[in-house]
């Protein structure tokens, strides 16, 4: 089946401003810190100031310039994305392929262990784990790896066994080819855009995971996070002047995580052709 | 039909076994003597020598690790959750209490998001192309961005502090005095704001996905033959299309419970709302490890059970499941 | 004509009457007074079941009396003991009893009831009360007790006969659970009000006032406290759902402004630097006096806690104390005081960075969720006298684990309690994680050690103040600053904060006197 990404995209445009959101983010975050005013760790007693020529988003409870620290919330927020979606794609591929070649009891285990895995709400998972341990942001990123390969695994799986069948993979096999060697050389590749579609969903669940948690108060003190800021909003709304803390660090989220989830709505035909728009002749 | 719940039975002992593990490492992993790390430092302090020994022996503190499990498995199958200090009662008893209000919450947050989901959802599909479906479709697919605290948190600050119109946090309010229709109508105006907020957050999945089966189904063959044998709209749309397009939305449902499980949670958090949520919040504040490992526990079986359940519902709706082997 | 005239006399003195006979009944409105908390839950209010924390003490001390207690000056005034006097030779108190108390069954109450809660409390401890004082208890008549103390104890009106309620013997001679008894036995007191509902999940309590309560009548018929979030207390009082609740710093001249009387506590909770001195470097005075002149303290009270707080006394006891001691040193911000007195201990500065013997310094600060900002502040402040710092930020109960073994250098934290100078043994000496348990200066444990018994007020000052200028000198923990905590009501009944606290020491404006308009 030949599909090209590139016409996928040109033809939705739910997809193009996914696109755009998203380079736009990234830009943000990788070239703000050196354009921000502030320091966003840097206190002064300027607090609670509404936005003015200073500062267009004005100043939390310590002074800190907000729109310095929504700038630095994206790295965090794409950093963690980013990374998990790294970890959660290669273990879903390396347990879904694996599955899908070994098969017997591997498999039918691993798939038992998959399946629970998904069932159980990770949110309390990590709340408890989180209450074992310090918040430090490689930890945040591992643990939220660790609940966001399971969904990728079942679909590699359910594509790897497709694949397999096909003539080229009988070939290689029947040249002497090991498992390890089919699946690198062959079906890893095949996998190719299923594994996108996969990475960008694990991308958005993490990055609404990070904030979550950090807006429970489980994030790494060094870091600026929006789910920090957002909770700022809450702790300080007396003060009035929550809108500024609360709107720009919540529409920054969510636009983020939209322009995830348009992305991946546009790049879902590959899983599942019968939802596209159009009809293949 | 027993095949299908047959089928997934070993994957929710498998969701059981690996919390159960976590709940019994966790604990153990940390350095230091394990009934501290399982009740903190300051109960420990509290606790008098005899308590402290009875769950030495119940759950075989002292013993090797695997009599331990087995120690404690066994208690847990009797409902002994361990002894939250931080509220001086048995865990069980602290997470019964305040089950109902989650499942207050929940149950009408899902029950709304569910129904209007799926009439959207098919209204939208049946209009495909419309000026209706699109408005629909960008609000929803704009909607899918805002996490739920979010929207909890702008209803709240807009809605409770800013304009006043609803209850600042809470279920009912404590000590009014009210019983009978106006204790309801208290209980309902608690609820308004917290249900609304974590409806608004789910209602999007249920319906993109209805609509997307609506549109597939209406290019099946026997809607045509529908059509042609002249039945009026209203009966193709909901009878035909729309039942064959709750199946989707069913199987996904048992998936989506985590999400609205995790929703549920924060919105407590930010309405105050006396359920499993806030305690969950209030147990990670004082490292109440006790009640956090029950929560664990316990979330983890309502959803087992209620995947179960789904099971049974989707063997019964689905006609195929039932005639096949 | 004389008809009439009665006729007339007889409407308008029906017409008086009805105007205003109806004002000279007193209109049995009942009163409800409702305190906001934003906890909530603070435990069933039994002595032994409440939460070992201020806001459960409370809670309980309404039902249940103790023999002293204490008015808005903070005086030890009667309760269940009318008189009472101190036997030196014997180390003994003798208290006279009320004669008019009784239990909230009818059952009166007697000197019995002393003798079995000494008696029961050694088997059955409370919380915050030391059992071991109070050697043995006597009864010398139907109401009078005499409690022999096993070693003089300064603060025992206070901390022990104005802080241990009294069970009723004929309910809780047979009770072996005290931890586990409830119901409406084990709310029986002797206290001006009853509780009439506990709701766990709701955090709320609903009290009903004893109207045949022996200091007098209740001003409010029910007491209600209910959970109301930190942020929400404002807008809770202003929406008139709340008669009085704590309220955010900042939010004290808004909420005078709009008509509520606010109250600040007197000072009894501060936060510190803890030192780790028995480990380099900070085991060397100098050091540690560099450091306290290198950290702007004022500056860390307008930044990080908007200006709302009493910059710390390195001598300890809080300023608005009547036990404070102003000459002890002060220890302003002088930077080159500070770099002077790390280059008398060896440390050389090279490019902005210090460091001895050719080791740079480097110290890590544990620092807790609450008190990021101050954290932050701290290690700017260090990091410009040229310190290297690594502020780590670890959950309160693991902070406190490392400090207690001493697995730590420097710490950010804080504790109460600071109005009666017993605190100061608790702080310095004693073996707990917020003590400094710092026994280097041998002038210092004796003189801590002796204020505790020293009965006489004015010599127990004079010592008291020499301990402050011993600790500003030596200087084992660096205390940060005092926060102002702030009540505000609406005048319905006039609540005020007791000056040392209540009981034990307790910074919340619900003293039970507040409930009854004794004399202030």
């Amino acid at each position: 089946m030949h599909i090209s990404i590139r016409g996928e995209f040109r033809k939705d445009t739910f997809g193009q401003a996914g696109l755009i959101l998203l380079m736009a983010t990234t830009a943000l975050a990788l070239l703000g810190p050196i354009a921000v005013p502030y320091n966003p760790n840097h206190q002064t007693h300027w607090a609670f100031k509404s936005p003015s020529t200073f500062h267009i988003l004005g100043t939390n409870h310590v002074g800190q310039d907000n729109w310095s620290r929504l700038v630095h919330g994206a790295r965090t927020s794409l950093l963690v994305g980013f990374s998990v979606a790294c970890i959660a794609t290669l273990i879903s591929t390396l347990v879904g392929s694996s599955c899908a070649l070994k098969g017997g009891l591997y498999e039918r285990i691993m798939m038992r262990f998959v399946d629970g895995l998904l069932i159980i709400p990770a949110i309390v998972v990590l709340i408890l784990v989180s209450a074992y341990t310090k918040p430090r942001l490689y930890l945040l990123i591992v643990l939220i790896s660790l609940f966001s390969w399971a969904g990728g695994a079942r679909i590699v799986r359910a594509q790897a066994l497709s694949l397999k069948d096909r003539a080229h993979i009988w070939a290689a096999r029947s040249f002497g080819g090991s498992n390890w060697y089919v699946m690198r050389r062959h079906i890893v590749p095949d996998l190719g855009p299923i594994l996108v579609v996969e990475f960008i969903h694990s991308f958005r669940r993490a990055i609404f995971m990070e904030a979550g948690l950090a807006f429970l108060g489980i994030c790494d003190p060094a870091r600026v996070s929006w789910g920090i800021m957002m909770r700022n909003a809450i702790e300080y709304s007396y003060m009035n002047v929550w809108v500024w803390w609360l709107v720009p660090a919540g529409l920054a989220l969510s636009i983020t995580i939209l322009s995830l989830a348009f992305i991946g709505h546009t790049l879902e035909p590959f899983m599942e052709p019968r939802l596209r728009e159009h009809v293949d002749a | 039909m027993r095949s299908i719940i047959g089928r997934n039975l070993p994957t929710y002992f498998a969701a059981l076994l690996i919390i159960l593990s976590l709940n019994f490492i966790l604990p153990r992993m940390m350095p230091g003597d394990p009934l501290m790390a399982i009740y903190g430092e300051e109960a420990l302090v509290a606790m008098t020598p005899e308590l402290k020994a009875f769950l030495l022996r119940s759950f075989a503190l002292d013993k090797p690790i695997w009599e331990q499990f087995f120690a404690y498995l066994y208690q847990m199958g009797r409902g002994n959750l361990g002894f939250s200090y931080y509220h001086s009662a048995p865990t069980l008893e602290v997470i019964l209490g305040r089950v109902p209000w989650t499942i207050l919450l929940i149950g009408s947050a899902l029950i709304l998001s569910t129904t209007f989901g799926i009439l959207l959802g098919i209204e939208s599909g049946w209009r495909r192309g419309k000026p209706l479906d699109r408005s629909l479709l960008s609000g929803f697919m704009a909607l899918t961005g805002f996490p739920d605290f979010f929207l909890g948190m702008v209803f709240l600050l807009v809605f409770g502090v800013s304009l006043g119109f609803f209850p600042l946090s809470g279920s009912l309010t404590p000590y009014s005095g009210l019983s009978g229709l106006p204790l309801l109508f208290d209980m309902v105006r608690h609820l308004i704001l917290p249900v609304s907020a974590l409806t608004l957050g789910h209602m999007a999945g249920t319906y993109l996905l209805t609509r997307s089966a609506m549109v597939t189904v209406l290019r099946e063959p026997y809607i045509l033959s529908a059509r042609a044998k002249g039945l009026p709209e209203r009966v193709i749309c909901y009878r035909h299309a729309g039942r064959n397009s709750l199946l989707p939305v069913v199987t996904r449902t048992g998936i989506w419970l985590g999400r609205i499980i995790t929703g549920t949670l924060f919105i407590e958090v930010i309405f105050a709302y006396p359920g499993l949520g806030t305690l969950t919040y209030e147990a990670l504040l004082a490292r109440d490890y006790a009640v956090l490992q029950g929560v664990l526990l316990v979330v983890a079986i309502v959803v087992l059970l209620a995947n179960f359940s789904l099971d049974l519902l989707y063997a019964r709706i689905d006609p195929r499941i039932q005639h096949a082997h | 004509m004389r008809g009439r005239s009665h006729i007339h006399s007889a409407i308008s003195l029906a017409i008086l009457l009805f105007f205003f006979l109806p004002q000279s009944i007193a209109w049995a409105k009942p009163l409800t007074y409702t305190i906001a908390d934003t906890t909530g839950d603070w435990g069933y209010p039994s002595p032994h079941r409440r939460y070992p924390r201020g806001p459960g003490y409370l809670r309980m001390s309404f039902i249940f009396d103790t023999l002293t207690w204490k008015n808005e000056a903070g005086e030890v005034i009667p309760a269940l003991a009318e008189r009472w006097e101190y036997l030196g030779n014997e180390k003994a108190y003798v208290f006279q009893l009320n004669g008019n108390a009784k239990w909230h069954d009818g059952t009166p109450f007697t000197a019995e009831d002393v003798a079995f809660t000494v008696q029961y409390i050694k088997k059955y401890p409370m919380a915050w009360i030391d059992p071991k004082i109070i050697g043995k208890a006597v009864t010398l008549g139907p109401h009078t007790v005499k409690l022999v103390l096993s070693e003089r104890y300064a603060p025992f009106l206070i901390n022990i006969a104005g802080t241990m309620p009294i069970l009723p013997r004929h309910i809780w001679k047979g009770v072996s659970d005290p931890r586990r008894f409830g119901g409406e036995k084990a709310l029986v007191g002797t206290g001006p009000f009853r509780l009439l509902d506990y709701n766990k999940a709701q955090g709320s309590y609903l009290y009903g006032a004893n109207y045949d309560y022996y200091g007098g009548r209740p001003k409010a018929d029910r007491i209600r406290s209910i959970k109301v979030a930190a942020e929400m207390s404002a807008a809770a009082l202003k929406q008139g759902l709340v008669d009085a609740g704590s309220i955010p710093p900042d939010l004290a001249e808004d909420m005078k402004r709009a008509g509520f009387r606010v109250i600040r506590a007197p000072y009894g909770w501060h936060l510190k630097l803890v030192m780790n001195h028995r480990e380099s470097p900070l085991d060397e005075k100098a050091f540690r006096q560099a450091l306290a002149y290198a950290i702007d303290r004022k500056g860390l009270v307008e930044i990080t806690q908007r200006g709302h707080a009493m910059v710390g006394n390195p001598g300890f006891v809080p300023p608005d104390s009547r036990w404070y001691n102003p000459q002890a040193k002060p220890y302003e911000l002088d930077l080159d005081r500070a770099r002077r007195l790390l280059r008398e201990l060896g440390y050389a500065i090279r490019d902005g960075k210090l460091s001895r013997d050719g080791i740079p310094l480097k110290l890590e600060i544990l620092s807790q969720p609450g008190f990021k900002e101050v954290g932050l502040f701290l290690k700017e402040q260090l990091e410009r006298l040229g310190v290297r710092i690594d502020l780590r930020s670890l959950e309160a109960k693991t902070l406190d684990s490392k400090v207690l073994h001493w697995q730590f250098k420097l710490a950010i934290s804080g504790h109460g309690g600071l109005y009666e100078p017993s605190f100061l043994k608790r702080a310095i000496l004693d073996e707990e994680f917020n003590s400094a348990r710092y026994r280097t200066n041998q002038e210092l444990t004796r003189l801590v050690m002796e204020q505790q018994r020293e009965m006489d007020t004015a010599r127990r000052k004079e010592i008291v103040f020499r301990i402050q200028e011993l600790y500003a000198e030596d200087l084992p923990n660096l205390p940060l600053y005092y926060p102002n905590w702030y009540w505000a009501h609406n005048e319905r009944i006039d609540i005020f904060y007791t000056r040392n606290g209540v009981a034990i020491g307790i910074p919340l404006p619900l003293n039970k006197l507040v409930f009854i308009g004794k004399e202030k």
